[in-house]
Order: structure tokens, then sequence, then C-alpha cells
């Protein structure tokens, strides 16, 4: 108790405590173990210890910023949520904890960072609304490419490029996993009974974002609505561990719609069309004023050699 | 394979029995496969056994570069063409042949979270040892793995998939580690495979299923590959019911098949035997 | 361009800058010369003094050869055919924008009466010139970035970059060059290069990173070639659905190659000739240097072309071919030989001829094709010359076999399966030269002796082409 831990994570929105999977993961964790811990909900990464968010720092042991060590180190400190776990179902967390990175992860990263409409209207915007100024312009584009990347790696293929098909096989697997979930789940109210362990952690903070961030593409979306127990599930630790957050939604919808009405202003939508065409000429212009140069230099040499021969004879 | 894809492959394969010259591909047995694609490997053909479904094994060195998702194993039934455990499953099921039909759903979400625990921990393990621990990598994986080719391009091709590999580590995070903490994860994982197993024949009692042979495949290829150290096998032999599951599988469907006279189907397969 | 122009004694510069050498045009100068010889009086002259101005990193000694032939002129029709040819010279070496030569009366003490001095005035390139371009192709754009220093250490090396960086793919050349001073002919290179080829017939993807070095040089009327390539080839299915029989051979494979080309060109212009024949043999050895691969590889091309009735040329061209695996290693794909297409057996699909699996052209290990056409201006044209002159109309016959040996059945039974089952097609179509690389063909074929596999361009078929049947 005396060593009081602190806790670095995104800030969270949408009515969620965080926006980020890892963020809600150790939240949670650190709500079903009871862990007083010192929340600092930011927004700038670089503040973090570790420059990564999630992080914990510890006075001992220093900062950690995986979830599954964060999980270790208040565990080390007495706070576990899986105490009462048989052998064998702390064999089956760590077994569904895998289904989830290995098929649900991917999917998730490809949803909010990789498909585009959702990047674009959703994810980039959130982050490039809330990071301070300069970095706003470069975290996510940062965030982005290391997430594709991390995708490439984990499906062993450097050629991917999003896509249907990528689409089609990361939500194939998504889909299954959380149809497993929910089969496993059942009805009871956690996956191990009646009270959370670090499982439920792992669940909520994975599906929490799919079901409470509203993405313009979302299958995932659609299916983990159908599945009554899995959406319960996480609305009761929502309700029961995040009693603040949940009660902050709606509020924030209203703002999500306020700027479809910039469309509606005539003036303004035929000046920027004037201003967008007469740029997009400009940039035409200038581009083959540009490139002409070399290309005006090199024909007419080729061209008209023969031509000039000709006449040369003729006056002969 | 794109969800279409599959439809119409599924129809396909229902339509057409198992053929008898089905094939598996990888890489060659002697002197180039790794212990990580001699397990996945491995696990196929014990998972088409229990199926009792025949394939040759065919050793390739361009293996690897022939199949469509770059991984091996590989099989060639037919005119199709499919790789990986999971897929393979997938589309023997569609032909009728399954070994978790079984189960209930429950059961099966189990197996599919185990499966990938074995996935996720032993085959990353394995991965790791294999390209990150320098001694490993420089005397056995390096060389092994360059064993087809020619000067430079065995040294190229070697260190390009190290390099890969090691950012594949860092990018789930296990880049970090040291050996001693991938160990440790290896226990980890046999801890809960042997909690799961228990005293059960197999893991969902009396009848084999895929996530069985995926188990063998790791464990006996771990337990019968010489590696610099024993450290890895030695992970596994702490856990006796794990043990008598290998040998278990190996006598029923390696064995006692091949002694059945098929000889010419399974022109085998695995390597040295437990005993 | 470039004409002497002599009917005063004036000191006339010649103009014009000429980088690519036009056969045609060269005849016109000689016969210009002709007729001159007869107006102008034959008078003795010795050339006392030839100077080079606006040199800057050229090396002196470096021209010294090209233009000591001045000396030898005996009188001025000789000193201005002698300048003519050494400002020729100077210009194929590639390193000056542009050569003026001024012929004048020798002054100074030494000066002799009937002294003349000829002075060539030349512009160098840049030491450094780049160039920038992007493409857009299909579902793939690139951007190429090059950078050539000519005369890098002034005596005629040149090096080239080029750098494409596309989407999909990037790829990069290095290459530098290096001629023999006063002879021009023979010279070395070596480049250093990364390629990636896409094959839809094959469904099949090809990287290529490799070194090579060349020697060039003429001897008699031919040119020859000798050249090392070492490449790591790195093959693979250009889509999932790629059959199985090129799926075998994806993976990375070493080639190291020796070959030898010679060409033998009498033709007065390589895309359009009027008259004159072509004979191209190449021969390369590989795996005898190492790497994975090891065949011997025979191909050669002939091509004739003669004048024929008012105006229209008649052409008759015999391509063929065999690679011999060597040490029981079966050939690659990448090795093979492919015809078919709106350059080779026109009224086939590109390279579409011969073995297949799943839809795939493999390639063969043999292979013929020859060719007859009779080429014509283009009818209704008033004056020579202009737009017309780039275009022809083409009446043709094809004729070709691609197949796989077996050899176990010696040389008469190979004849003998190249013999069978022969492809032909005939048809009329249009040619339009493009500069003097290349040509661009649309032709009506119409195919003919189609064998079970092989994939068909009935009618319109349209092509680009260096390298024609």
């Amino acid at each position: 108790m005396a060593a009081p831990l602190q806790l670095y994570c995104w800030r969270g929105d949408h009515g969620l405590p965080s926006v980020d999977a890892d963020c809600l993961t150790v939240l949670a964790y650190a709500k079903f173990a009871g862990a007083p811990l010192k929340v600092h909900k930011i927004t700038n990464p670089w503040r973090s210890p570790t420059g990564i968010l999630p992080a914990l720092k510890t006075r001992e042991e220093g900062s950690f910023s995986q979830p599954s060590k964060i999980i270790i180190q208040l565990r080390k400190q007495k706070y576990n949520a899986d105490y009462d776990l048989s052998a064998k179902e702390c064999a089956d967390t760590l077994a569904f904890v895998s289904l989830l990175e290995e098929k649900l992860l991917p999917a998730l990263i490809y949803t909010h960072w990789v498909d585009a409409k959702n990047y674009v209207d959703v994810t980039r915007r959130w982050y490039a609304e809330n990071i301070p100024f300069p970095l706003n312009f470069l975290l996510p584009n940062r965030i982005h490419g290391r997430q594709l990347e991390r995708l490439r790696l984990v499906r062993g293929d450097p050629t991917l490029e999003p896509g249907e098909q990528l689409e089609k096989e990361l939500y194939h697997d998504a889909l299954e996993c959380m149809t497993l979930l929910s089969q496993r789940l059942g009805s009871q109210k956690f996956f191990f009974g009646d009270s959370p362990s670090s499982l439920d952690a792992y669940v909520f903070g994975h599906l929490a974002p799919l079901l409470k961030i509203k993405l313009p593409n979302g299958k995932l979306q659609q299916h983990l609505n159908s599945l009554d127990n899995l959406r319960q599930f996480c609305t009761n630790i929502l309700v029961l561990y995040f009693p603040s957050e949940s009660r902050e939604a709606p509020a924030k919808k209203v703002s999500n719609h306020a700027d479809g009405g910039d469309f509606d202003n005539e003036p303004h939508k035929r000046r920027n069309q004037i201003l967008s065409v007469l740029f997009a000429v400009g940039a035409m212009l200038g581009y083959a004023f540009l490139s002409g140069i070399i290309t005006i230099k090199h024909t007419p040499a080729r061209l008209e050699e023969p031509h000039v021969d000709e006449e040369e004879e003729e006056e002969d | 394979m794109s969800l279409a894809a599959e439809a119409f492959v599924s129809q396909m394969a229902a339509a057409e029995p198992w053929p008898e010259n089905a094939t598996l591909y990888q890489p060659l047995r002697e002197d180039q496969i790794l212990l990580s694609d001699c397990a996945s490997s491995l696990a196929v053909q014990a998972y088409l056994r229990m199926c009792g479904l025949p394939v040759r094994v065919c050793c390739r060195a361009n293996a690897e570069y022939m199949s469509p998702s770059g991984k091996v194993p590989f099989i060639h039934v037919g005119n199709q063409v499919v790789s990986e455990l999971g897929p393979i499953v997938q589309f023997t099921k569609a032909k009728g042949h399954s070994l978790s039909d079984g189960l209930d759903d429950v059961q099966r979400a189990e197996m599919k979270a185990y499966m990938e625990l074995v996935n996720n921990m032993l085959l990353t393990a394995e991965l790791y040892i294999q390209w990150c621990d320098d001694t490993t990598s420089s005397e056995i994986t390096r060389p092994r793995y360059s064993s087809p080719y020619s000067w430079p391009l065995n040294h190229i091709l070697a260190y390009q998939k190290q390099w890969e590999v090691r950012r594949k580590m860092n990018a789930i995070g296990w880049a970090g580690k040291t050996l001693e903490q991938v160990y440790e994860d290896v226990s980890q994982c046999c801890q809960a495979l042997s909690q799961r197993l228990g005293t059960q024949p197999y893991f969902f009692n009396k009848q084999p299923t895929e996530l069985d042979a995926l188990v063998f495949g790791h464990l006996f290829t771990i337990l019968t590959t010489r590696l610099t150290s024993d450290e890895l096998s030695e992970k596994i032999k702490s856990y006796s019911n794990l043990l008598s599951f290998c040998r278990r599988i190996e006598q029923t469907y390696f064995e006692e098949q091949d002694r059945d006279g098929q000889s010419g189907t399974s022109q085998l397969s695995k390597g040295p035997s437990l005993i | 361009m470039g004409t002497v122009h002599a009917r005063s004694m004036d000191p006339l510069p010649m103009h014009g800058r000429d980088l690519g050498v036009n056969p045609d045009d060269l005849e016109v100068v000689e016969a210009e010369q002709e007729t001159k010889k007869e107006i102008l009086e034959n008078k003795d002259v010795v050339v006392q003094h030839v100077n080079i101005e606006g040199l800057g990193r050229t090396k002196e000694d470096y021209l010294g050869y090209e233009i000591s032939d001045v000396f030898n002129a005996k009188n001025l029709i000789d000193v201005m055919k002698k300048s003519h040819e050494a400002r020729q010279k100077l210009l194929r070496l590639g390193i000056f924008k542009e050569v003026e030569v001024l012929i004048d009366i020798s002054e100074g003490d030494d000066a002799l009466p009937n002294g003349l001095d000829v002075t060539f005035e030349v512009t160098e390139l840049k030491r450094v010139t780049g160039s920038y371009n992007t493409m857009v192709g299909n579902n793939e754009g690139s951007m190429v970035l090059g950078i050539k220093l000519p005369n890098m250490f002034g005596r005629g090396e040149k090096l080239t970059f080029q750098f494409s960086y596309g989407t999909k793919e990037t790829s990069y050349g290095l290459s530098f060059f290096k001629p023999q001073p006063g002879y021009y002919e023979r010279n070395f290179t070596l480049n250093l290069y990364k390629v990636t080829g896409q094959f839809p017939w094959s469904s099949l993807k090809e990287t290529d990173r490799g070194v090579s070095t060349e020697l060039s040089f003429p001897l008699w009327m031919t040119d020859h070639t000798l050249k090392w390539e070492g490449v790591w080839r790195e093959l693979g299915c250009l889509a999932r659905s790629a059959s199985f029989a090129v799926r075998e051979e994806s993976g990375h494979t070493l080639k190291s190659a020796l070959s030898h080309a010679m060409v033998l060109d009498t033709r007065n212009s390589a895309i359009l000739p009027r008259k004159g024949a072509l004979l191209r043999i190449n021969q390369e050895l590989a795996g005898y240097t190492g790497g994975d691969a090891s065949f011997l590889k025979e191909d050669f091309e002939l091509q004739l072309n003669r004048p024929f009735l008012w105006g229209s040329v008649l052409s008759a061209s015999l391509w063929g071919g065999m690679i011999f695996p060597v040490g029981g290693r079966p050939t690659s794909i990448a090795d093979r030989f492919y015809l078919g297409g709106p350059t080779s057996v026109r009224g086939f699909g590109m390279y579409s001829i011969g073995p297949q699996n799943e839809g795939d052209y493999l390639g063969g290990e043999a292979y013929w094709a020859s060719g007859l056409h009779l080429y014509t201006p283009l009818p209704f044209r008033s004056t020579r010359g202009g737009l017309a002159d780039l275009f022809r109309t083409h009446f043709f016959l094809n004729a070709g076999n691609l197949c796989n040996l077996d050899y176990g059945e010696g040389p008469h039974a190979h004849l003998q399966k190249l013999a069978e089952c022969i492809r032909w097609s005939y048809g009329a179509g249009i040619i339009l030269r493009l500069g003097n690389i290349a040509r661009l063909e649309l032709n009506y074929c119409i195919p003919m002796g189609v064998q079970s596999g092989d994939r068909i361009c009935d009618g319109v078929q349209f092509g680009a082409g260096i390298r024609f049947l």
C-alpha cells in the first residue's frame, strides 16, 4: 500500500474508460483485483515512462508496458484476480488469451487501423483531435504504420495489401473467435463463474471498443451485437466497474453529428468548389509544364531530323 | 482463401473423394527442415493419419516458396493446394472427414483455444530459439536453412529469414525476452496442456482431435530433435502424462499403421522414435 | 543535318546535334560530297594544327585517336571529309553535346603558304545529368529516377544509375561503361541490377538481382559480346490460382552463365529495313562457373531483306534455338524458350504456344519460327517524307513450333518432333516505327495449325516489340 502504483493509459471516450484495448485490459484487471492504482489518463504517449501506453510505473522494479507483464506485476503486489481459479482454469485462461491474440487481435487492428474508412473517419480523427499539437500530426501516422507492419509480420506475408481478400480472412477468424467465446461463456456471468478473472479482463479489453466505438464499417460490431451474452458481459463490466464512464456516453454522440452541418452551408460550398477547381487546374498545368520541359527538348530533335534532310536533298 | 473461393472449394471438395495420390510437401528431412517446420509437418501428418487419409510425403528444398501461404507443410490434393493445419482441417471437413464432430460447443471452443495456445506459445518459442538464440541460429538453424543453396545465396537467404523472424518477435513483444523467459513460457504452456490432459488418453477423452495432432506434432518433434542444449526437451519431460500421450499417438498412428503393411502410402513421416 | 557546305572558302561551322545516327541520312551526305568534288579545284594543302577547344574534364590524349586522321588529308576536299568524319567520331563518343569544325588558314611564324588549321569547338555534356519520370500502369504507379555521369574520368567512361520506386516493386540498375581509347567499339561494361518481371501467361513473377560484365568488340564485319552474368533469381506465383507446375518452380536459384553473342548486321535500318541482312547467334553456358542452373543454350536469328516492286520490301526471317540441360538437372521455367505473340508467331496469344499446365505456359526446350513479309509504303500518300514515312503496311506468313525434347531418342527424333504439328498464321496489318528502337503493329491475323492448349488471337491483334519475326 505504501508504494502507490501508477498506471498511464489512453484517455477514455465513447463511454469507455480508455479507447485502447490493452489499456482497457489492464484497467479492468486492476478493478477486478482491487488494486489501488493512481491512473493517469493521458493523450500523449511521450509522457508515459516507457514511451508507449499502457505503462505501469512501480517504485522497485521500473516500468512495464505489456499487459501480461503489468498483470504479473500486479499479481506480485498481491492483487490477484485469479486467486480462486483451479489449475485447469488457469490453463484455460492461457488458452483463451492465446485465442484472442491469434484470431481476434489481427482483425481488431485491421478494423481500427487499416480499414481506410474506419481509420480516416474515426481512429485517426480521434487521435488527431486528442493528441496535443504538434504530435497529433506525427503520432497517428506512426501508430498506423506500426500496426500495419505488425499485421504483416504476424501474417507472415511481407507483400500484404489491405483489401477485400485480407479483410475476409481476418474477419472470418474473428467472427469464429467471438462465437467460440460466446459459446464458452454460455449463460455465466463471467468466464469462470461469478467473479471476474484475468481472462474476463482480456475479453472485455478486446471487445468493449468494438461495442462502444461506432465505426462506418462495422461487420465485427454487427456480429458482436448478435451474440447477446457477450454483449451483456461487456455492458455488465462497464456498469459494475466503470460506472462513471458509462454515464458520459450519450453526450459525446451529439458532437459527432455536428460536422454534417457544414455541407448545407451554401456560400461556403460554392467558394470551396471554385477554389478546389482552381487548385486542381493549377496543379495540372504546373505538372504539365514541369514534365513538358523534359519532353519538349527531346522529341523535336528526333522527329525533325529526317525532315530537314529531305529539304536539303531537293536543293541540290 | 476468400470466402467465396472457400465455399466453391468446399463444394468441389465434397464432390470428390480423397484421392490416393494426395501429397504432403515439406522441406528436405535430413539436411534442411527446421524444428518448427518439422513440428507443423508432423502435426498435419498425424492429423491425416487420425482421419485415416493416406498421404505421400514429398521433400522439396523449395517447399516454403511453393506453399501458397509461404508456410510449410502444404498438401496437394487433386488440383487443390492447402497449407497449414487449420485450413487443412477445414478442407478435410468439407470432404466429410472430421475428428471434432463429437464435441459440444464448449468443448470445441476449448479445443480451438488450446490449439491457439500451442501456436501462440510453443510455435513462437520454437521460432525464438531457432532464430533469436545466437548459438542455435549459428550452429544449427542458419546452416540447415541454407543447405540447399550455393554461395552467396545461402548466407543472404538465411540472414534475410532471421531478420524477418526477429522483426516479428519485435512486433509481438517477444524481442525483449531472454532465453530463460522463453523456456519459462514453454514450461507454462506444457503445464497448461498437462493440466488439460490430466489422466485422459486424449484431450477430449477417448477420441483424438486436431488438437491432439497439433500437440503431438510439436512435443514429439521437440523431444526427438537435438538442439544445442537439452533444456527445451527437459521442460516437456517433466510432465509424464504428456510423454505417455506422445508415446501413445506414435504407437497407435505411426508404428501400427506402418506395420499393417501400408508401407507404400506412409513413406514416412517422422524421424526417430521416442523409445 | 551536319552537312558541309563548301561552296565558298569561308570556314563554315557545321550545325546541329546528331546523337542518333540514322543510316538513311549518312547516304545522303556521301552523295552530296561526290557532286561537289567537281566544283572545287584540287589544291594541295597541309594540315598543320588540329586544335580542340572547349575541353574541360576530357583528357586530350583520349581524343587524339579520333582526330589524328585529319593530318593525313592532302587536299581541301580531303580535309573537309576527314574533319567531318572526325566530328562524327567525336559525337559518337557520347561525351559532347555539340561539336563544330572551323577550318582556317594557318597563321604565325611557322605557317606554310598552303597550311591549314582545323579547330574543333566542342561543348561537353554536363558532369551529371538527371531525369525524373512518373509512370502509371494498371493498378500500379512508379517513379523513375535516373542519374547519368558521362565522361566520368575524362576518357569516355560513363556511369548510369536508374532507380524505380513503385507502389509494388522497386528496381534499380547501375552500369559502368568504359571504351578503349581510340577504338570506341571495343568496350567494357559492368552492370549491377535488380529487376522484377511479371509473366501472366505463365502466372509467374520473377525478381532478378544480378551482376554482369560485358566485353564488346568488332571482328571483321561482325560484332561480338562476351558476357559473364551472375544472377540471383527469385521465382514465385503471380496468383494463388497458379498451376502446380509453376508452383514447383518457385523459390530461389543462382545462375552463373558465360555467354557469347555475335551479330552481323548489314541492314540499312533496324526497324524498317529496305535491304541487307541480319544474323545473330547467341550461346550461353550456365553452371560451369557455379550456381544452381546448368545448361547450354543456343539461339540464332536470321533476317534477309530485298527491295521489291514499287518501293515495297520483301523480308524473310528464321529463328531457332535449343537448350540442353547439363548434369541431369532439369531446365528452369525462366530459361526455356517461349513463342507466340504479336511480334513473333502472329495470331497466337503472347507466349502462348506449346507445353502448358492448367493454362500456364511452361516454355519449351527447342523451337523454330519463320516469317515471310511484304512491306509496302502506305497507299495514297502524296510525297515522300513526313509522318507517313513512319508507317508501313505489311502482309505476312508466319510459322513455328515449340516443344520439349526427350533426350533419350536421339537427334533425328528431335527434328521429327519439331516438324510435327506446325503452328502457322497469315494476315496483314500496319506498322508504326517508334524512333529507331521499336515498332508498333496492328494486324489482322488468321491462325492455322492450332494445337490443343494454344491460346489464339483470331482477328485483330495489337503489339509492340523490339525484336520481331
